[in-house]
């Protein structure tokens, strides 16, 4: 028997999820220990392992691929632990990590300090050269204040230096003779040049992500050379792969040059499982994946079986926080989750989050001190989780506690308990309606079409309502919910992208320049597929795209170049055709005289790691309707005015199949589904939950 | 009003799920305009806003548009009814007149009525400002003109731009003629009829759901509750008269004392009301700095609220608490026919804002805002040529190259990217690159100002240096720069920023320095130096936190000498490691402080 591990390393827990050719065999979970990385990956394997009959070492003894997703890298430059880093930038613009791209969020709010750049200004520093918009030297590179620069650096105990000068990406001469010369003078501190890691127009962006990836080379090159080395003592020998914030896996030697890949490791997997749960239970290629942790509520989309992906990622809070400047897969966060605290402004009006009670003192439930009134809290009082068997019976809940924190709010309200709870519920559930219209309907996307996947633990406590809001009619709640990311790696691929940027107009277009451009990707696509060919990987793909806009336009599309190379008229034409459509599906019109311009070039090589195919459940299919165990009073609302009595199931109990009509509660040992009034829940032939909205 | 609450019917979570949804939906329309417009003004800069304004013409939903904009809104939908009783579904109109309710003429508004159940409840609105309206010369800021034939904008008295979904192509050939890169135009044009279209959309099926009943009560519950939240936050205020004045610089030749101003505040929070009476002041001048009556509105409304809790709603139910006085003929007032408005959103409108603001520091230590940067330098300057890259194209575009000192305020140091103080810091920078790419220019620097910032406890943010030039072919610059003379004040013990200052630098090494408005032609070689004002400092610059002293000389934001002069913070010396000397501080600041007598 061969397996196959990946691992998730959250702010508070770390999943292990263990596979093998038939499917998901065990979730384990365990705390994430900060200083020891790897204590809690090896726990939480340990506690995988325990659940199929192994030991560790006997586990990783039979494992070929592993696969580690992380939160820390997202989590080190949030809170400002990254390496001492030094930007080298072109002479006249020592603050473009300053200024950012400005634009702020509330007009009149002008009492709050300016926020502090990536890089300080005390270790920023100005090289005197100078390209212009089509690559000429204006002003050549001062060979000798590089000297002194570097000098300079080697006093200040820079553990990293990041480069970015302007129009690198129409003529790189300079900044590759700044890495030469870094390379000789600073030997062993980490370097990132912008036009080899980014090569993208805009020197916001283009800086931002170059200083990112320097400042996270020490710190994620050392982890990740840790975990190659704990692995191998645990008898572990395959490949170690690791989750990218381009939705697929890279090799870890691969993210040890690239670190800035591993930014949203993880939590860029969630809408990988979604695609694949759907695909798997047949339920169409546009999903909406929502994951809800204790205090974020992660958002994002697979439209078309593609898994939605922005270049307008923030660190830290859109405006103030700092840019990826990178694609990614877009996944949109907002706090908003089981711990979000209920409170009244002062105009009388209920608001929720995006405070949140967090893992300490945790809801009021939790009986660790909490005090004010959270999702987690109304939760309980309106029946929908059972205080005796939360989490499976590993943790006791106070039902108490929750009224009584509830009720300072109800008597403002001048509501009862219940409905207050009602209400709480109803106000977290519109932060989350909106947070998934800003990624669906904004963008043009009819969520009525697609299919709802739901991950995390609370998930299952309020998805149906914000389902009903949304019209969406269709909810999938895998059984895994509770470790989504975790099992999305194992449904990933290797990805591997590479980008030019390259000015071309379909008015006059310069086929000859084009094709060399995209020659050029093909080539550096070339030597990653032989690398990945050489350790036995097989049935790579391509895809090709362009980001493009109308003639004097400032934003991009991105729009795929759907036969592949332009050679011909007729490939332009399909393609402007394919702008069009696009343009006008986004932003309603089209402009059908004006030539398109094509910006950047974009080819992305795929290659399938080995998955086993999913088995169906191994019991047989049944049709009917299971017994509950019990029941409890719970209350819907405006779906139901009195209290109901829903019956309560264990997930335990049911089999791929059966059918359990609302109000009804399912309780699984790491999450719960209440199934409103008006809603049936059926057991899939893979054993998930497939809600459906009447 | 709190006494007969009328949405005490309305459930408050209803509430809060459509007041949640008209937002979105405003921002849907804002990021349509962004991403699908063509001119780095409205696509880079975001020079634009949306609304949602209620059928009978009040404000409803704002969302993060600018004050500046949507602030008067209800003026130009009232406007609306009142000439087209035949409005009918399908239906828009372009409005960019400033006697008739719009801010300036360089504003294009489009107004989009929605009707559900054929009724007309709302109206979705898109405002932008457009890198050319026609004027007399190639710029939308005409401070020179005498008059609005001398301005020379073609003006759309809220003219029907599309019946039945289809463009009134009669219009669409008028601005075509008229307007300077016509398909630049048409584009912004295209981006803003789509976002007000998708506004349409998004009402159109958020009334299907919760049907017009339940919106019309939502819409009076919705403003009662603002007006609920600026009442409980003006009883906070102590009750005052204050009265303050400031003066917009001259403009040699054109208004050759300046342009004094005044604000009269009366904070009343037993009635719960805040007045602002701009009625003593000068009659409308001959020049294009008069400020329209959206704008006399908008930008003494933006002073009072930048001073009051920013996460109150902004809408009608807000204004019914903040009366702003205004007279007919007066600079900042209602605009007498045919005065120039074309630069009412921004100069004078600045000085309004910085006076209102400001006047709540006479309140007390703890109050109010100090003043932030006046100039919009040659670094947002309309700049206009053609393109030898490009087979002699022309181009004609503002550029936001600069920063903006913004004020300091009792709890912070001033918002580096103010811009200006109607901005808001709400706009976007240009890329340099993306300038270049687009425009044959070449920006030589680009950076902020060390001891620019009025020093303060709280001290002002730097401003910003750019200089730029043209590449292959001349390239006229305009633009009219205020607070070269009268730089943003500090408050309560505070000092000033930096003054304004625009220089044409020659290719023979020469300078010249351009005062109050630029209109100028550079040849290849030559470039313009525009250097925007720090903000204002509030508070005694000897009270300032020493951390804050010793971080502002370690990222080199003022200077050493700056922070011991002005700051009283001595440092050891230590080429290696910055750290303060105590004893000699205190002993600097006392010194400092008896000197002052």
């Amino acid at each position: 028997m061969r397996y196959r591990i990946s691992i998730d390393t959250g702010g508070t827990f770390t999943d292990a999820v263990v596979a093998d050719a038939t499917g998901i065999l065990a979730i384990g979970k365990a705390l994430t220990d900060p200083e020891r990385n790897f204590a809690g990956v090896q726990a939480a394997i340990a506690d995988a392992a325990g659940q199929i009959g192994h030991d560790l070492r006997e586990l990783l003894a039979a494992t070929d691929v592993f696969i580690y997703g992380t939160t820390r890298a997202t989590n080190a430059i949030v809170t400002q632990r990254t390496a001492r880093t030094a930007m080298l930038l072109t002479a006249g613009f020592p603050d473009i990590l300053v200024y950012r791209q400005g634009g702020k969020l509330r007009p009149h709010e002008l009492n709050v300090d300016y926020p502090a750049p990536y890089v300080p200004r005390h270790l920023s520093f100005e090289i005197p050269e100078r390209i212009d918009a089509e690559g000429n030297i204006v002003t050549p590179l001062d060979e000798a204040r590089v000297a002194a620069v570097l000098d300079e650096l080697a006093t200040l105990d820079i553990e990293a230096v990041a480069v970015c000068l302007l129009w690198s990406i129409a003529n790189p001469v300079h900044e590759r003779r700044l890495g030469e010369l870094i390379a000789a003078r600073l030997p062993g501190v980490a370097c990132t040049l912008s036009h080899a890691l980014n090569p993208v127009l805009r020197e916001y962006p283009r800086a931002s992500s170059t200083a990112i990836d320097a400042s996270l080379k020490p710190l994620m090159q050392a982890q990740l050379r840790l975990l190659e080395r704990n692995l191998a003592q645990s008898g572990y020998t395959g490949d170690i792969l690791v989750s990218a914030s381009v939705g697929g896996v890279m090799h870890v030697e691969d993210m040890i040059e690239r670190p800035i890949y591993l930014v949203k490791s993880g939590p860029a997997m969630a809408p990988v499982a979604g695609l694949s749960y759907a695909q798997l239970e047949s339920l169409g290629q546009d999903v909406v994946v929502v994951d809800t942790g204790g205090t974020t509520f992660d958002v994002s989309l697979v439209r078309d079986g593609q898994v939605s992906h922005t270049r307008e990622t923030w660190l830290g809070g859109l405006y103030t926080g700092h840019l990826l400047g990178m694609g990614s897969v877009d996944v949109r966060s907002i706090g908003a989750g089981g711990g979000s605290i209920a409170w009244l402004d002062d105009g009388g009006l209920l608001r929720v989050g995006p405070q949140s009670a967090g893992a300490r003192p945790g809801p009021a439930c939790y009986g660790g001190g909490g005090s004010e009134p959270t999702v987690t809290d109304a939760a309980l009082v309106l029946g929908y989780l059972d205080p005796a068997y939360f989490l499976g019976g590993r943790m006791a809940l106070d039902a108490a506690a929750a009224r009584r924190v509830m009720t300072p709010i109800a008597a403002r309200l001048g509501k009862s308990i219940e409905d207050t709870a009602l209400a709480i519920v109803t106000v977290a559930n519109e932060n989350m309606i909106k947070a998934i219209q800003e990624i669906t309907v904004k963008e043009g996307f009819d969520p009525a079409a697609a299919i709802l996947v739901a991950g995390g633990g609370a998930a299952g406590l309020n998805i149906l309502p914000i389902a009903r809001a949304l019209g969406m009619p269709r909810v999938l709640l895998p059984r895994t919910a509770s470790a989504l990311s975790a099992c999305g790696a194992h449904f990933s691929d290797i990805v591997r992208e590479a980008g030019a940027s390259r000015y071309a107009t379909t008015a006059d277009f310069d086929f000859a320049a084009v094709d060399a451009v995209i020659d050029r990707l093909e080539r550096e696509l070339d030597g990653f597929e032989r690398a990945l060919a050489a350790r036995g990987l097989t049935g790579f793909s391509r895809t090709l795209a362009v980001e493009a806009r109308y003639a004097g336009q400032i934003w991009e599309l991105e729009v795929a170049l759907q036969g592949g190379r332009l050679r011909t008229a007729a490939d332009v034409a399909r393609l402007v055709e394919d702008f069009h459509r696009e343009h006008e599906r986004v932003f309603a019109v089209r402009d059908p005289d004006n030539p398109i311009e094509c910006i950047h070039w974009r080819a992305r090589l795929t290659a399938p790691l080995p998955r086993g195919a999913q088995q169906p459940g191994s019991d047989g299919y049944r049709s009917g309707t299971p017994g509950a165990r019990g029941s409890r009073t719970a209350y819907f609302g405006v779906l139901a005015a009195a209290p109901l009595e829903a019956a309560v199931f264990h997930g335990g109990d049911l089999k791929p199949g059966d059918r359990v009509t609302g109000p009804a509660i399912i309780e699984e040992p790491t999450t719960t589904l209440v199934v409103y009034p008006g809603t049936t829940a059926r057991v899939t032939p893979y054993g998930h939950y497939l809600c459906e909205l009447a | 009003m709190s006494d007969t609450p009328s949405d005490q019917a309305f459930d408050p979570v209803l509430l809060a799920v459509l007041s949640n949804r008209m937002d979105a939906i405003v921002r849907e329309m804002t990021n349509t305009l962004l991403r699908a417009a063509r001119s780095a003004v409205i696509a880079m800069s975001r020079d634009f806003s949306c609304c949602i304004v209620t059928g009978d013409g009040e404000l409803l939903a704002t969302a993060e548009a600018a004050p500046v904009h949507v602030f008067g809104t209800h003026l130009q939908a009232q406007a609306m009814r009142e000439l087209h009783p035949d409005l009918q579904q399908g239906d828009a109109f372009l409005h960019n007149d400033p006697y008739l309710g719009n801010t300036h003429p360089a504003d294009h508004t489009l107004l989009v009525p929605v009707f559900c159940d054929g009724e007309h409840l709302f109206t979705a609105v898109a405002k932008a400002h457009q890198a050319d309206i026609g004027n007399s010369i190639p710029t939308t800021y005409h401070a020179a003109a005498r008059d609005i034939y001398e301005e020379g904008a073609l003006i759309f008295p809220c003219v029907r731009i599309q019946r039945d979904f289809r463009n009134v192509e009669d219009i669409i050939r008028m601005c075509r003629r008229r307007i300077r890169v016509p398909d630049q135009w048409y584009g912004d044009y295209l981006a803003a009829i789509g976002a007000a279209r998708i506004g349409e959309r998004r009402l159109e099926a958020l009334a299907a759901q919760y049907g017009v009943t339940t919106l019309k009560a939502f819409v009076r519950a919705w403003f009662d509750y603002a007006e609920r939240r600026v009442v409980q936050e003006i009883r906070r205020l102590p009750a005052a008269r204050l009265e303050n004045t400031t003066c917009h610089d001259p403009i040699p030749g054109v208004v050759p004392d300046g342009i004094p101003i005044k604000v009269k505040l009366e904070i009343d929070p037993v009635a719960a009301m805040i007045d602002v009476d701009l009625r003593d002041n000068p009659n409308c001048l001959p020049c294009g700095l008069n400020e329209s009556m959206a704008c006399a509105i908008n930008n003494a409304m933006t002073g009072v609220l930048n001073c009051l809790d920013p996460d109150i709603p902004h809408n009608a139910g807000t204004f019914r608490r903040i009366r702003v006085q205004l007279r007919e003929n007066c600079v900042v007032g209602i605009p007498r026919f045919p005065h120039s408005c074309s630069v009412a959103t921004t100069n004078v409108g600045d000085r309004l804002v910085n006076a209102t603001q400001s006047a709540f520091a006479g309140i007390g230590d703890g109050w109010g805002l100090a003043e932030g940067n006046t100039a919009l330098t040659s670094g947002c300057a309309v700049v206009s040529g053609r393109d030898a890259r490009h087979g002699e194209r022309d181009y004609i575009n503002q550029m936001f190259l600069m920063g903006g000192g913004g004020p300091a305020s009792p709890s912070s140091d001033g918002w580096i990217n103010l811009l200006i103080p109607v901005g808001a810091g709400l706009l976007y920078r240009d890329s340099i690159e993306l300038d270049e790419q687009k425009y044959p220019i070449l920006v030589r620097s680009l950076k902020l100002i060390q001891d620019s910032g009025g020093a303060g406890r709280y001290r002002g943010a730097p401003g910003t240096e750019v200089v730029y030039g043209p590449r292959l072919r001349p390239m006229r610059v305009v633009s009219a720069p205020d607070g070269w003379r009268t730089p943003p004040r500090g408050v309560n013990g505070g000092n000033d920023g930096t003054t304004s200052a625009d220089h044409v630098l020659r290719a023979d090494g020469s300078e010249t320095k351009v005062e109050g408005f630029i209109n100028v032609e550079l040849a290849p070689g030559e470039f313009i130096r525009g250097r925007d004002c720090g903000g204002g400092g509030y508070g005694d610059p000897l009270e300032r936190e020493v951390s804050r002293v010793l971080n502002d000389v370690r990222e080199r934001w003022i200077s050493r000498r700056q922070a011991e002069t002005v700051y009283g913070v001595v440092f050891r010396d230590d080429e290696r490691t910055l750290a303060v000397d105590e004893a000699a501080t205190d002993e600097a600041r006392k010194r400092l402080a008896a000197a002052r007598g």
